[in-house]
């Protein structure tokens, strides 16, 4: 045999086309690799064609190929609906029906029938002719359902020899014999069996002597009476593992539609990475705590043969996939992945002084057996056991957890908490990761956590929360996990690339494209040599930015946040831009009319302001939002007879950062919902006319359905409220600050906004972006002041920090730094990047890689153009950084 | 367009005119002599009236003309009503006057108004004869108008499960009513009512706003569809309780959904019979049952449990959560709950809602005024307090609900308060005699039961 240490080589031989025929023929020691295909993958000509390029690259690395099938999709489906056709008839037209599409296949690949197809189809149709009587129900169904990967691999093994790939057909029957299993019925015996497989120098011995390509039928095997049986759910990947443990094959892959198993479902978080490497258990834990690639049993058999696991894109062979194997050397601990488990069912035990008690807990747990309720997740303490139950057909439509609370009652409280969700992580090694945890398990903090389980193999971390959190809750701690150096996206031998990158409609972030990169550098250079500190705005990316947003055609006004960025030419470009202005202040009010056209409209959106403020604001042409009971309840004079925003909290809060989150009752903005009736009112009894609902939930969202759904619900509250007229869904749109992660969606966003316009189409639809139109408009360039090495740690200091740009002290924001003198030289040194303020949070980067600094250097932070100037200060008494125009 | 009336102050509303031409009828009014307000009501694929069936047709969209003038006429509630073809005999008044007057009960109630007295339709003084209208021979099959909401889902099971012939109709445009409507495997209809634009205008003139007995509009859309595609049947799924008032206010029986109550049911079923067809029936299939009696049947219909909502709010986009379809704020989802509670396995029934409205004591001021405790029953379609009574107390017996925050506080607060003998939940069952079901259909009442 060869060597089977479960790596797989690094070169990448699917981009190399083959043929067999080519190679010089295989020894009887050469090395096995399984290969198996799901349903759609060999539903086509087209992807047989695929499998026969990838079958043939195989083969040309000096290995025999199994491949395992499965049947050709909607297959299986039509045979299970066949078994329960008690009309025998309609049992023949099914029978035909089937037989059709995989004589439309041949028909493509412009073959005749092969006898061994052909024996198959007979088979089948007299199968259905004569029904379930002769072989019994389960028998009868067991053997019909085989049909489907016997057909497709009679087909394949057909297509394979025709186009130059001589292949042996295998009955997978002859190899995989069932085992019977204590407790086994007479259905799982039939329709979920287990294969005992362990590597069988025989077989492989009797197939080398076949030949050196070779297919069969995943899903079935049989039985010590000689019946065909089925390995029931995740069965063809099963079968591709035991084969690859009987075989000891170099490797198993598993072809199928996604390039593996990523860091979390991508479904619900897109920018979820690819995982390059797992271990068994690892994989299996992931596997069984919420990813659909793999079924989690089809691991096992290959654990103790040490044969690893590859799964591969079968649309793009190129992707590096995901390698499964034997834990091969201590990578730095890291959460591999994080996944949630919806429909749970918790069973809280209370009883004081009960559970020490000799045989008591058997006791409580042979009720759960006696009413047929598995338990998953277990966690006690001295008074309570928690016990979660998987949402089984017994545990929903059954009175079972009636019947087991009942009799659970006459021992203890009980409580049935449903219906809730385990959010687990995933990782080797977990508890030794605890420390990293703090900003997730501060996360869990504001949640009602049910259950907290680890267990003693320390590969995973499990909580138990409230179903309805979840769908919010896995995106956001993905990021978490992130940005606290939890899951080590940073090494790139265990992590790939996102789905979004792999996958996704959304073009990510290019680096290279950014204004000050190429375009504008000599004059920034110019600019840093002179005097620094300085901010600079490039004009032709706020003017960019804004035309973006105007191809929103949903939106009916687009009021600019001028918070972000009062800058006088900023205000005049976006007010040529046919842009309105959103103020918080009688400050920023002035600041806006002192410089745009009459013409432009206004909002003033203040919070807890003082009463005359809004007096005076009401002086002006804005328009005035309220977001509390208490100015119409105290200064209903001062509103008599006007037109009112009224600010909404919908009850939850999105955003990066917990300071910039402005929904949910943790959050000072907003008029609870509950309170809207009131509102009402007061506003009635005022004579106040409420002509505009407004809802603003937090800042730098990247997801366009948010919008979505926060404009639903407004038109849905509007709909309470004859006298709306306009919707106002705020702003944050998000504006990418990692490499790697994805614009927000204008195409998309607009595609969102206009379905619910449509459905209410009478309400004008406002927004307010701000720091969309000015962050990358926006640099601060500083200069390099000195360093300072401390330990292993390097500090390289410039001439500005916190007093000008405070988001990454106040959010930990991340801003990209360049060295804009040095920016082709290679990035060797990793520094810390601080200013000179005396204050240890004065960082504005961390662990960044930049060319070796001199002092003098001009440096650039950049998105520097929304929230940085006006968020200066002037603690220490540093010079404040100027502020310049340039591309006007 | 601004339009120069304040609603408020208006004198007169108008009937102006209604007409019918290729499928879509439209319905006139104004005030004063304000701009006219246009409703277009439209009917797809629809046929040619039959010339038999013309007067019938008529009869029917002239009523639908004043029934749907009731969106209209709230908005500035004037003294006087016009009708632009002549006066009504009495009948057509009594109902009218009937279903303005008790239908905008609330509406009266919210805005501090009183309606009594005001609400006059020109009569001709014809006496109401006793004449019966034609006999037209309507095809055996039934509309049944599909809410989005449990009670039509149980009407329409009961009828699939007699064999009867059946159309799931709905108006409006709600993504759930569709969904659901899909759902029944039934042929649909889907009528499209578009409201006048003028009216959002009006309201934002601060026209009076509030609830509008929006089922009796309904009800005179498809009595006009019946006649048009030819049905014999209307059954309506409106459940005993709905007769119930919600309060009492100044003299004056308050009843939300009274448009879904029984008097409301007999004074228009009369009407048809004797100005439009004969044979036309209209009726509630759920009259004689409560509302637990129906959440017990429709506990049994699996597959609907992820696509209906009984959700008071408007859910015009839908999402595949739980919380896409239920607020579980609103008194319509705090019913719904606690009413399936007794005849679902908890598990089940957390999975329908998302969560455990019960487990949740932010929601504690809900349930009180479900069950009259504290407070009034609120305007919404739900169940009569004593039923949401039995309902918890039920729960409160059993193990796996005991220890829920709200449960928990009934045992503790206002079960001691409560008379054991009268909170059980078995009466409830019990279908009563009163129903307008026709022969043909009585064997769904069975069904349910």
């Amino acid at each position: 045999m060869q060597r089977n240490t479960g790596r797989i080589v690094s070169r990448n031989p699917d981009r190399e086309t083959v043929t067999s025929n080519a190679s010089a023929p295989l020894t009887a020691g050469a090395p096995w690799i399984v290969m198996k295909f799901g349903g759609t993958s060999v539903a086509t000509l087209p992807r047989w064609q695929n499998i026969r390029e990838l079958v043939a690259s195989r083969r040309a690395e000096g290995a025999r190929v199994l491949v395992v099938v499965s049947a050709l999709t909607g297959i299986t489906d039509a045979l299970k609906q066949m078994c329960a056709q008690e009309d025998k008839g309609k049992r023949i037209e099914a029978a035909k029906a089937i037989t059709q599409r995989h004589y439309d296949l041949l028909d493509h690949m412009q073959l005749a029938v092969p006898d061994a197809l052909g024996a198959r189809l007979a088979e089948l149709a007299k199968l259905a002719e004569e029904g379930p009587a002769a072989l019994g129900e389960l028998a009868w169904a067991a053997l019909v359902q085989a049909h489907g990967e016997l057909m497709s691999s009679a087909l394949g093994a057909a297509f394979l020899s025709h186009s130059g790939l001589p292949t042996q057909w295998v009955d997978a029957r002859e190899c995989l014999a069932a085992v019977a299993l204590p407790n086994q019925n007479e259905r799982t015996k039939l329709l979920s069996a287990m294969v005992e497989a362990k590597p069988d120098p025989a077989l492989n011995e009797r197939l080398a002597k076949l030949g050196e390509v070779f297919i069969t039928q995943g899903f079935i095997a049989r039985e010590s009476q000689g019946r065909t049986v089925l390995l029931g759910r995740g069965g063809s990947d099963t079968s591709a593992s035991y084969f690859g443990a009987l075989l000891k094959a170099q490797r198993v892959e598993i072809w199928t539609d996604v390039a593996g198993m990523f860091t979390a479902n991508p479904r619900q978080v897109p920018g979820a990475r690819l995982l390059q490497k797992l271990d068994y258990e690892e994989a299996q834990e992931i596997a069984s705590t919420g990813a659909k690639v793999l079924h989690p049993r089809c691991l096992s058999p290959l654990r103790e043969p040490r044969v690893p696991m590859l799964i591969k894109d079968t649309n793009r062979p190129e992707l590096e996939g995901t390698v499964i194997g034997p834990e091969v050397r201590e990578h730095a601990p890291s959460v591999k992945a994080i996944s949630a488990r919806k429909g749970l069912t918790l069973v809280s035990m209370e009883s004081v002084g009960m559970w020490q008690q000799v045989g008591f807990l058997a006791d409580v747990f042979a009720q759960f057996k006696q009413h047929g309720l598995s338990v998953d997740l277990i966690s006690s303490a001295e008074t309570n056991v928690t016990v979660s139950l998987d949402p089984t057909e017994n545990l929903l439509d059954s009175d079972a957890v009636a019947a087991l609370a009942s009799d659970l009652a006459k021992v203890c409280r009980v409580k049935v908490i449903a219906p809730c969700a385990a959010i687990t992580m995933v990782g080797r090694g977990m508890r030794s990761m605890l420390h990293t945890l703090s900003g997730v398990l501060a996360e869990f903090g504001q949640l009602r956590v049910h259950l907290i389980s680890q267990s003693s193999n320390n590969l995973n971390l499990t909580f138990v929360v409230d179903e309805s959190v979840v769908d919010e809750l896995i995106p956001r701690l993905h990021e978490m996990l992130i940005a606290a150096g939890a899951l080590r996206t940073d090494d790139s031998a265990l992590f790939g690339p996102s789905w979004q990158s792999l996958y996704g409609s959304r073009e990510a972030v290019v680096v290279g494209d950014a204004w000050w990169r190429m375009q504008c550098r000599d004059q920034l250079l110019a600019l840093g040599a002179k005097a620094t500190p300085r901010y600079v705005y490039h004009l032709p990316t706020v003017r960019q930015q804004a035309r973006e947003l105007k191809a929103l055609t949903s939106v009916d006004r687009l009021h600019y946040a001028v918070k972000a960025n009062t800058h006088p030419a900023i205000l005049r470009a976006l007010a040529e831009e046919g842009f309105g202005f959103e103020c918080v202040s009688p400050g920023e009010l002035k600041a806006v009319m002192a410089v745009v056209p009459e013409s432009a409209p206004l909002l003033f959106t203040p919070n807890f302001a003082p009463r005359e403020d809004y007096v005076w604001a009401l002086t002006t042409r804005a328009t005035v939002s309220l977001d509390s009971l208490y100015p119409l309840e105290h200064w209903g004079d001062v509103f008599r007879g006007r037109e009112i925003v009224l600010r909404v909290d919908l009850g939850r809060g999105l955003g990066h950062h917990e300071k910039v989150r402005t929904g949910g009752s943790g959050s000072k903005f907003g008029l609870p919902v509950e309170q809207i009736d009131t509102f009402l009112r007061l506003a009635d009894t005022h004579g106040v006319t409420v002509r505009g609902l407004h809802a603003h939930l937090g800042s730098g969202i990247l997801d366009d359905k948010h919008w979505g759904e926060v404009y639903g619900q407004l038109a849905s509250l509007a709909e309470r409220i004859g006298s709306v007229a306009f919707l106002d869904i705020g702003g944050g749109l998000g504006v990418p600050s990692h490499p790697g992660e994805s614009r927000l969606d204008i195409a998309a966003l607009e595609e969102v906004l206009r379905k619910v316009k449509s459905a209410y189409p009478h309400y004008k639809l406002w927004m307010e972006p701000g720091r969309y139109l000015v962050a990358d408009a926006g640099v601060l360039v500083t200069r390099v002041t000195q360093q300072k090495g401390k330990g292993s740690w390097r500090y390289l200091g410039v001439d500005t920090g916190m007093n000008s740009l405070i988001r990454p002290a106040l959010y930990d924001a991340w801003h990209e730094i360049v060295n804009l003198t040095r920016l082709d030289e290679p990035a060797t040194a990793l520094y810390q990047v601080v200013g000179p303020i005396c204050e240890s949070g004065d960082v504005i980067g961390s662990d960044r890689r930049l060319p070796e600094a001199k002092e003098g250097d001009v440096m650039l932070i950049a998105q520097a153009g929304a929230y940085g100037k006006v968020m200066s200060s002037p603690y220490n008494l540093r010079d404040e950084a100027e502020e310049i125009i340039i591309g006007v | 367009m601004t339009n120069p009336i304040q609603p408020r102050l208006t004198q007169v509303f108008r009937f102006v005119r209604c007409s019918y031409a290729d499928g879509v009828a439209e319905l006139v009014y104004a005030f004063d002599q304000g701009e006219e307000l246009i409703e277009r009501v439209r009917f797809p694929a629809a046929p040619a009236v039959a010339a038999k069936r013309k007067h019938a047709f008529e009869a029917a969209l002239k009523l639908l003309h004043f029934v749907a003038g009731v969106s209209y006429y709230k908005a500035g509630v004037p003294p006087k009503i016009e009708l632009a073809n002549g006066p009504l005999d009495d009948a057509t008044a009594d109902l009218l006057e009937s279903l303005y007057l008790h239908g905008l009960a609330e509406f009266a109630y919210r805005n501090s108004l009183d309606l009594r007295g005001r609400i006059a339709f020109p009569r001709s003084g014809q006496p109401s004869g006793k004449v019966e209208a034609e006999t037209l021979h309507l095809p055996a099959r039934t509309l049944v108008p599909i809410g989005g909401g449990k009670d039509s889902l149980v009407a329409v099971e009961a009828i699939k499960q007699i064999g009867g012939e059946a159309t799931a109709v709905w108006v409006g445009n709600s993504p759930l009513i569709a969904a659901c409507a899909e759902r029944t495997g039934l042929p649909t209809l889907n009528i499209q009512r578009e409201l006048a634009p003028g009216l959002f205008e009006l309201n934002r003139l601060g026209a009076w706003n509030g609830h509008i007995p929006v089922t009796a509009v309904n009800s005179a859309i498809l009595a006009v569809a019946a006649i048009l595609y030819g049905y014999d049947s209307i059954a309506f799924a409106n459940e005993r309780s709905a007769s119930a008032a919600t309060l009492e206010y100044e003299g004056q029986q308050v009843n939300h959904q009274w448009s879904k109550g029984y008097a409301f049911e007999q004074l228009l079923g009369n009407w048809l019979h004797t100005h439009v067809a004969a044979d036309l029936n209209y009726c509630s299939l759920l009259r004689p049952y409560s509302e637990l009696a129906i959440t017990r049947a429709f506990a049994k219909l699996t597959p609907y449990f992820d696509v209906f909502s009984s959700c008071n709010r408007n859910f015009k986009i839908l999402g595949p959560k739980p919380a896409d379809r239920w607020c579980g704020q609103c008194p319509k989802c705090h019913f719904v709950f606690l009413a399936l509670a007794p005849f679902l396995s908890k598990p089940r029934l957390l999975t329908i809602f998302g969560r455990n409205l019960l487990d949740d004591e932010t929601q504690a001021a809900g349930f009180d005024a479900l069950l009259e405790y504290h407070n009034h029953k609120p305007f919404e379609c739900v169940g009569e307090g004593a039923e949401a009574r039995a309902a918890m107390y039920t729960l409160s017996q059993r193990s796996e609900w005991q220890e829920d925050a709200l449960v928990a506080r009934f045992r503790s607060e206002i079960l001691p308060q409560l008379d054991i003998t009268q909170l059980a939940l078995e009466p409830w069952l019990k279908a009563s005699r009163v129903h307008r079901v026709p022969a043909r259909l009585q064997p769904a009442l069975a069904a349910i039961g």
